[in-house]
């Protein structure tokens, strides 16, 4: 029994979900960033008049692309390392990856408030140490937002790349060395690009994460480092000005996707099988 | 054989894990001490703040809300993304390109807007229950984990097993379950898990979505915070990391702990 | 799976609604204190008007936010801070309050009996004012205090955002001598002024307690019902008693414009503004009475703002004004403590 376009079919629901109750209301949404205006563009035109709001969207995007990089290459190296462990102790250590996920983003921004504040963890270390003779004041730093930022996404980033990582068949690899390569070029050869498809849905969420993030920029940033997301619902919550949050929200997006098909194009060069 | 990976890489990792847990310590410690705000190491040892959480009705109530919510939302998105994740990597031939961006969207678009739009076009414009409502919410959410996760998966399978076995007289949708499924066993655990955490931690949509009767559990931890920065919250966050324990427990004696591996 | 799909239609089902035998009415509040508030007025409400009751709870933002959207719809009874109701006065979806039908409003304050025209009354009264750590800090007994130099680096500031947030602007105004509404480049330029003494800026009650707690901040803008938290935290904290005195907030309960219980709606603001309940709720430290026939002994008086004295002190905020200039004032907020 064959289906007519048997694709089309399978994808269908999700499609339309998507569309229903994704498309239409936030198209909705969207539109009146350009009704509800004075000119066409000018909610925008305002947006990037503002030498504040260009600073916050720079920060933003600086603060993403820094969570996601650190949190490759620390997620990758560990992922690695975890997938090469014997059955039983892989499992215990991916348990305990997947751990921090559980207790939730504003908990574990709370933890770096608690080890990064003036009579923290980390400065009655420096200070017993002799490190330091005065306190840092690490907290509200761009610092203290990307260190806690990356506690968040390492474990997703793991998690995303074993998942793909398991499925690389044993024989590969095992093939790859009898033919004489060193465990260096397997790696870069074989398994880096095999790999690939995880690093990319790996680096989308975090990226997309962190620049969207709310929690953890308000707690551990505050109005000093304000980023696109406090600055969303400051805008959506206090002034009620649900145009200007809508516009925020607009470009946010905008710049995401631009980013999302830019790392799927860097993909794709280096495997052609990456979605 | 597995080669051992450099002994570097090796330390490395473990740093990581160390990075991972240490903060979870601190939680652990904050929420048995005898003050009224988050410290660590603890001053004075208490259980007060667990007794709290059982006083606190509204928590009790949204845990039971938000857990079903979860799972319901999660399994929607499973039911509708398996599918379409299969097809993005089966017909990748057929199907346009940008329809695996399409899935990726509720993660695109900031959660607060995303929420904001549900609620007026879906509960005050098309009339949702609340309860409707909000897990099409959460299954919209957690929607792109269910898709792109499981398609990375799939992208390292290989299809020729599958065309072997229908082939061989095997009925497609048959195929899938007994030969697809099973090889991608990790990657599905993987989506189900990250979609389950994701739900369960949700606020910006919930905050919309919910209404008079009906809230999540983190709004209401949201909500306590906001007035009371207290180890209540540190002692929440305890609970919920033993009951994952139990959940992993459970999960060890019915499929063992080789579930997420090969 | 089969499970899963089974509860979940079950939910389906039962969620699409079981028909009820009383009415429901329904009150969107904050959802602090839920038990001390179920056992003095819920439970006696039921009693009184036979029916069932659902709660909304979050913040002011988010529950107005929501009423809105729904046109006013879905809530009998909501409890607002009045720089909120305000914004919901001005959006046109609350209705006015039937006066006969709350005999109750006759026994408070002046000031809380109309604070917004026809619109509902306040039911607390709190203050904001500063307080600080007398260990650490030469005493405090004037807003201009903020200024001087030896606070530098320990002060927290409620943010914009709060509702204590735009009084700063009122006060560096007041600082400066200009009128923050005419000269507000002058009341910013003394914002900025202060910014040397600023560690951060807070965003909710507990925040500041907590910078206060871990010794970030030794002095803070707070508003009075943090007050015990904070003593809990740090002994040493103390009001200031300010000579150009604290500023009021008034916490209002306002009926919208799509209740479905009007009636009950009344009832239940004469309910809390009666002295009964207004006494329990001081006594049991959950909110300030407004009702002039409250009596408290000087003890469970001294964290509220009690008393015909106290309450004349208080300096008032004309929130048409604020809230119609508050835009701007939150971009230049923005400018100085964002960038």
């Amino acid at each position: 029994m064959t289906f007519r376009q048997p694709g089309w079919l399978l994808v269908l629901p999700a499609t339309l979900a998507v569309a229903m109750f994704l498309g239409i209301p936030v198209f909705d949404t969207f539109s009146t960033t350009f009704t509800d205006s004075t000119g066409f563009l000018s909610n925008y035109e305002k947006f990037f008049a503002s030498r504040f709001r260009r600073a916050v969207l720079w920060r933003t995007t600086e603060i993403a692309l820094i969570t996601m990089i650190a949190s490759l290459l620390i997620g990758f190296a560990t992922a690695y390392v975890v997938s090469r462990a014997p059955k039983k102790l892989k499992s215990l250590l991916i348990i305990i990856a997947v751990f921090p996920l559980l207790t939730g983003v504003v908990v574990r921004s709370f933890a770096w408030l608690v080890i990064l504040g003036k009579n923290g963890i980390l400065n009655q270390i420096l200070l017993s140490v002799g490190v330091i003779a005065e306190p840092l004041s690490m907290l509200y730093t761009e610092g203290a937002v990307i260190v806690a930022m990356v506690y968040l996404f390492v474990p997703l980033m793991i998690l995303t790349i074993v998942g793909v990582l398991e499925g690389i068949p044993e024989d590969l690899l095992q093939a790859s060395a009898s033919l004489g390569a060193t465990p260096f070029a397997t790696f870069w050869q074989v398994v880096f690009p095999l790999a690939m498809p995880g690093l990319i849905v790996g680096a989308v969420l975090v990226f997309t994460g962190s620049f969207t993030s709310y929690a953890t920029p308000q707690l551990l940033g505050g109005e000093q480092q304000m980023m696109m997301g406090t600055f969303l619902r400051q805008r959506a919550m206090v002034t009620f000005d649900w145009t200007g949050a809508s516009t925020i929200a607009a470009i946010m997006t905008v710049v995401t996707i631009i980013i999302v098909l830019a790392m799927g194009r860097v993909a794709r060069r280096l495997n052609p099988a990456a979605v | 054989m597995l080669t051992r990976p450099h002994p570097v890489l090796i330390g490395f990792a473990c740093l990581v894990f160390f990075f991972l847990l240490a903060p979870l310590v601190i939680i652990i410690g904050a929420s048995v001490s005898d003050t009224s705000f988050l410290t660590f190491p603890p001053q004075g040892l208490t259980l007060h703040w667990y007794e709290n959480i059982f006083e606190v009705s509204a928590f009790k109530r949204t845990m039971v809300t938000s857990f079903i919510l979860a799972v319901t939302g999660t399994s929607l998105s499973l039911i509708v993304g398996i599918p379409a994740a299969y097809a993005l990597n089966r017909y990748r031939v057929q199907l346009p390109s940008f329809l695996s961006t399409v899935f990726v969207l509720p993660i695109l678009v900031p959660e607060i807007v995303l929420g904001f739009s549900l609620m007026k076009t879906v509960t005050t414009a098309m009339g949702f229950p609340i309860f409707v409502s909000l897990v099409i919410g959460h299954a919209l959410l957690v929607l792109p984990y269910c898709v792109r996760v499981v398609s990375a998966a799939l992208s390292s399978f290989d299809f020729s097993i599958e065309e072997a076995a229908v082939s061989l007289g095997c009925p497609r949708w048959k195929a899938f379950f007994i030969i697809v499924l099973p090889n991608v066993r990790a990657g599905v655990i993987a989506a189900f898990i990250l979609a389950l955490i994701t739900s369960i931690n949700d606020v910006s949509i919930s905050l919309f979505l919910t209404g008079p009767g009906i809230s999540t559990l983190p709004i209401q931890l949201l909500a306590h915070m906001e007035q009371f920065f207290d180890p209540t919250i540190a002692s929440v966050s305890v609970l919920l990391m033993l009951v994952t324990v139990g959940v992993m427990a459970v999960v060890e004696l019915t499929l063992g702990l080789t579930f997420l591996t090969k | 799976m089969k499970a899963l799909l089974t509860s979940s239609v079950l939910f389906f089902a039962l969620s699409a609604g079981v028909a009820q035998a009383k009415d429901t009415f329904t009150i969107s509040w904050w959802g602090y204190n839920g038990e001390k508030l179920n056992a003095n007025i819920i439970e006696p409400f039921k009693a009184m008007c036979d029916c069932d009751i659902e709660f909304e709870t979050g913040n002011n933002a988010d529950r107005l936010n929501k009423l809105v959207v729904r046109k006013g719809e879905g809530i009998d009874v909501i409890f607002l801070t009045d720089s909120y109701s305000q914004i919901g006065v001005e959006k046109n979806i609350f209705q006015k309050v039937d006066r006969a039908k709350v005999p109750n409003i006759e026994k408070l304050y002046d000031l809380a009996q109309a604070p917004q025209g026809e619109y509902g009354p306040a039911y607390s009264i709190g203050r904001v004012s500063i307080v600080y750590d007398a260990d650490k800090v030469a005493p405090i007994t004037s807003w201009n205090d903020l200024w001087r130099e030896d606070l530098a680096n320990s002060v927290t500031l409620p943010g914009i955002t709060t509702t204590a947030g735009p009084m700063m602007v009122l006060r560096g105004a007041a600082h400066a001598g200009v009128d923050a509404y005419t000269d507000t480049d002058g009341a910013f330029a003394a914002i900025e002024e202060m910014k040397p003494n600023i560690v951060k800026n807070y965003n909710t009650g507990s925040e500041m307690v907590n910078l206060i707690s871990t010794g970030e901040a030794s002095v803070a803008v707070a508003q009075d019902f943090t007050f015990a938290s904070l003593t809990a935290a740090v002994p040493s904290m103390v009001n200031a008693t300010l000579t150009d005195g604290d500023i009021a907030t008034l916490n209002t309960i306002n009926i919208p414009t799509g209740a479905k219980h009007v009636d009950l709606a009344h009832k239940f603001i004469n309910f809390v503004l009666s002295t009964e309940v207004q006494t329990i709720e001081a006594k049991q430290g959950v909110d300030a009475p407004v009702n002039k026939d409250v009596v408290l002994t000087p003890e469970e008086a001294a964290i509220w703002t009690y008393g015909p004295e106290a309450i004349s002190s208080l300096n008032r905020v004309d929130y048409g004004k604020l809230n119609a200039a508050k835009v701007d004032w939150i971009d230049r907020w923005n400018e100085i403590f964002g960038s």
